[in-house]
């Protein structure tokens, strides 16, 4: 059976009946792409609602010709390019495949270190202590950011004695490999994150969400895993504890 | 009220509970989600893929869920859940069930193609589906969820806990048991985390549960290993005999204070695997009766098999990691998606209606989404979404504060009551629409009956039923068990339990721990 048409003459009131984009509250998202997107997206919804004629009804779940295809996504992408917009980048292969859409990817954030020597080394970072163990253990600093660097130590294997610093919190990009490294320093997650996780699994110390500053290619690291470790309850009630890293000298 | 008016068959009762249900997962939920960050990973879009999963599952698991209790209820699917170790289990019916579909729905609310009195009939549908299935499952402990209980699950009955503490293993820090063990749980957890595409789905965690001498038991599954429903895991793991592996860990010195319901644990002081004292391994499925031990004969035995299985999963590891590196986006957006939508999919298998392209397709609904999942989008709009509470719909009156982080937010939208009076909602969001997807699956699947098709798997699981399912045990719970041991139908139950355990074969009912230890020490 073919949808009704609506009837009522004033779409403005109709549109505020069934379209909950008109909060009270005036509460727009709190990031920008979400905004953006959301906006773009809710008045298609308007207009393509207004013009099929329809009952909400019937439009909501109805002729799938009416509803908003691929083709309108598409285009709310474009119109966020085409202001110069360009996406930060989570995994690698997204840059890859679409340059033009995305930020380069950043270099490292460094902190900004204190370069005084004490006890024969420097503190050039912090991080989450994952499990909390009888003394702190040391390694030579080796970056692992992409899929090409952790294949090439697949075909190579990882030098003994390496601490990985990683920025990828997840449990996959070094999925081969992992097990092979002395300790992880991970630049961001949470101790509940997945590559935490196989790290305790492992029996690999680890700290996350680390912020480290001065560290290149082959510097010996010390990691204090004998710091506390951070709990989720610390994490809920945003309880800062940290434990040092230091680079020596 | 216009022609719009929807006949009226929601009930006030109705909707209070379904939005007492919608509130206790929008409290759990924020809880899990502020004491970890959004996941990231430098291999998978993991944010974008989580929401097309969300999508995906808000347009299709009403109708798949209707499907599945067309022929099993979910009262039945919970009872065969809880004996065995399947992803039926604790983190995919416990909270993605719900979370998921309710996902999706705040998703679409919030670019305005949804409002919350749409598709009302299904939303009180999947979560009482999810009320009936946790009740079920949950049924010896008593509660709806992990939360409900304080984070902790004891959904085991005393008869296969007693199977456990008779047969498993003694191990100390160091011996080759103990090394071999732990290596395959870091091993196969590395596995779990790259076959589901960066997510937490393969492994799942129940207990503790009391061992006496301040010890606790950990029951760990790992699903999936085998070929199966992911098409990637054919020509990777068709040398694997086993789809799930159950490992029963008994740890010394360590309390696990906290079993979530995404499957995870914390304990004082934090868990070490020095601190294991005795291990077991077994493998289950929707083909077995209980759990099978699994190279249990000796301790010997049982090192050689984890040793074995370590080396078969690290090469398998290997070989995974080098097919996904060379995905497009497309692939792994698409991979990840369907590892989250299809989670519910064990529930079609445990009653015997699985189809490949109800849980492993993209609805065109949901896949028209793809051009904005870019990775920011992606990581944004999830991040509001289940962090910060801060999408349009999410932010509450001025006076509220939420259970977890004191916020004026929650994460769903309850179902507005005013459709009580209006009749004024729209019941369902139809038929699932076309699907598709850029893998083919080429092999069958792996069971405890070795390889079957598609067609034979689910005649093979609708002939089937475990003896605890059966009429004639189905009800009987540990409670009445108490006061009932020699009743035939208890005695059989034991029994059948207890059929591969060297040390309890034949027993039956009237153990008590103090008899376990006995017949350990004899």
């Amino acid at each position: 059976m073919a949808p009704m048409a609506v009837v009522q003459t004033n779409p403005e009131e109709i549109l505020k009946k069934y379209l909950w984009d008109q909060s009270k509250f005036g509460v727009e998202e709190a990031t920008a792409i979400s905004r953006a997107f959301h906006n773009s997206i809710r008045a298609r919804v308007r207009q393509k609602f207004e013009a099929s004629g329809l009952e909400w009804k019937d439009f909501v779940f109805g002729d799938r010709n009416c509803l908003l295809t691929e083709k309108d996504f598409a285009d709310v992408e474009a119109q966020l390019l085409a202001t110069g917009y360009r996406f930060d980048v989570s995994a690698t292969i997204s840059a890859k495949e679409a340059p033009e859409k995305h930020k380069p990817l950043k270099g490292q954030h460094e902190l900004e270190i204190n370069t005084e020597v004490k006890d024969g080394r420097i503190q050039v970072g912090v991080g989450d202590n994952t499990v909390t163990l009888p003394q702190s253990i040391k390694g030579e600093a080796l970056y692992v950011h992409t899929t090409d660097e952790v294949m090439a130590l697949v075909m190579e294997g990882v030098p003994p004695g390496r601490i990985a610093i990683i920025d990828d919190s997840g449990g996959t990009l070094t999925a081969p490999i992992l097990e092979q490294f002395a300790a992880v320093i991970c630049m961001g997650g949470s101790v509940r994150s997945h590559l935490s996780i196989l790290c305790r699994e492992y029996g690999i110390p680890c700290f996350m969400n680390a912020k480290i500053g001065g560290i290149n290619n082959g510097d010996p690291l010390e990691m204090n895993c004998a710091a506390p470790a951070k709990s989720a309850l610390d994490c809920q009630k945003g309880i800062e504890r940290t434990a040092e890293i230091w680079k020596l000298v | 009220m216009g022609s719009n008016v929807a006949k009226k068959t929601v009930t006030y009762a109705q909707l209070l509970e379904t939005n007492n249900l919608l509130q206790i997962n929008s409290d759990e939920s924020y809880w899990l989600c502020v004491t970890r960050t959004t996941q990231e990973s430098k291999l998978f879009p993991v944010s974008p893929y989580m929401m097309l999963s969300y999508a995906n599952a808000f347009y299709r698991w009403p109708e798949l869920l209707r499907k599945i209790e067309s022929r099993m209820s979910m009262e039945e699917c919970g009872d065969r859940a809880r004996n065995m170790g399947t992803k039926t289990n604790t983190l995919t019916m416990g909270w993605t069930l719900p979370n998921f579909y309710l996902l999706g729905r705040e998703w679409l609310i919030n670019m305005g193609m949804l409002r919350p009195e749409d598709a009302v009939d299904d939303v009180i549908y999947v979560m009482d589906c999810w009320k009936r299935m946790q009740l079920s499952y949950h049924r010896n402990d008593g509660h709806l969820s992990n939360s409900q209980f304080g984070h902790r699950s004891q959904l085991m009955p005393e008869r296969q806990l007693q199977v456990f503490e008779a047969d498993l293993h003694s191990v100390a820090a160091g011996d080759p048991l103990h090394v071999a063990s732990s290596k395959f749980m870091a091993t196969v957890s590395q596995y779990q985390f790259l076959s589901h595409c960066e997510c937490r789905i393969g492994i799942c965690n129940q207990g503790p549960y009391a061992f006496g001498e301040g010890q606790e038991l950990i029951v760990r599954d790992f699903m999936d290993l085998g070929v199966g429903d992911y098409p990637w895991l054919d020509g990777v793991a068709d040398k694997f005999l086993f789809n799930n592996l159950t490992v029963p860990m008994v740890v010394k010195d360590t309390h696990f204070e906290l079993m979530d319901d995404w499957g995870s644990f914390e304990s004082k002081p934090e868990f070490r695997a020095e601190n294991i004292v005795r291990i077991g391994l077994y493998t289950s499925d929707l083909l077995t009766d209980t759990y099978l031990p699994v190279a249990m004969e000796s301790v010997e035995s049982l090192t050689a098999k984890f040793n074995e299985l370590t080396q078969l999963i690290a090469e398998a590891n290997q070989v995974l990691w080098k097919k996904v590196a060379g995905w497009s986006r497309a692939e792994m957006l698409e991979a990840g998606a369907l590892v989250y939508y299809n989670i519910l999919k064990d529930v079609a298998h445990i009653a015997g209606v699985y189809e490949q392209s109800d849980w492993m397709e993209i609805d065109e609904r949901a896949a028209r989404f793809i051009p904005l999942l870019n990775d920011e989008y992606g990581r944004d709009v999830l991040t509001e979404l289940v962090g910060l509470l801060t999408l349009p719909s999410q932010v509450t009156n001025d006076y509220t504060l939420c259970m977890h982080g004191n916020k004026n937010g929650r994460m769903y939208s309850p179902i507005p009551y005013t459709i009580l009076d209006t009749g004024d909602y729209t019941p369902t969001s139809g038929p699932m629409g076309k699907g598709s997807s850029l893998f083919k699956k080429q092999t069958g699947w792996r069971t405890s009956r070795g390889l079957l098709s598609q067609d034979e798997y689910n005649k093979a699981v609708r002939e089937f039923t475990p003896f605890a399912c059966s009429p004639e045990a189905r009800y009987i719970d540990d409670n009445w068990v108490r006061f009932h041991t020699t009743d035939p139908a208890v005695q059989t139950l034991y029994k059948k339990t207890q059929a591969h355990s060297p040390r309890l074969a034949n027993k039956g009912a009237g153990l008590k721990r103090d008899d376990i230890n006995r017949l350990r020490k004899g």
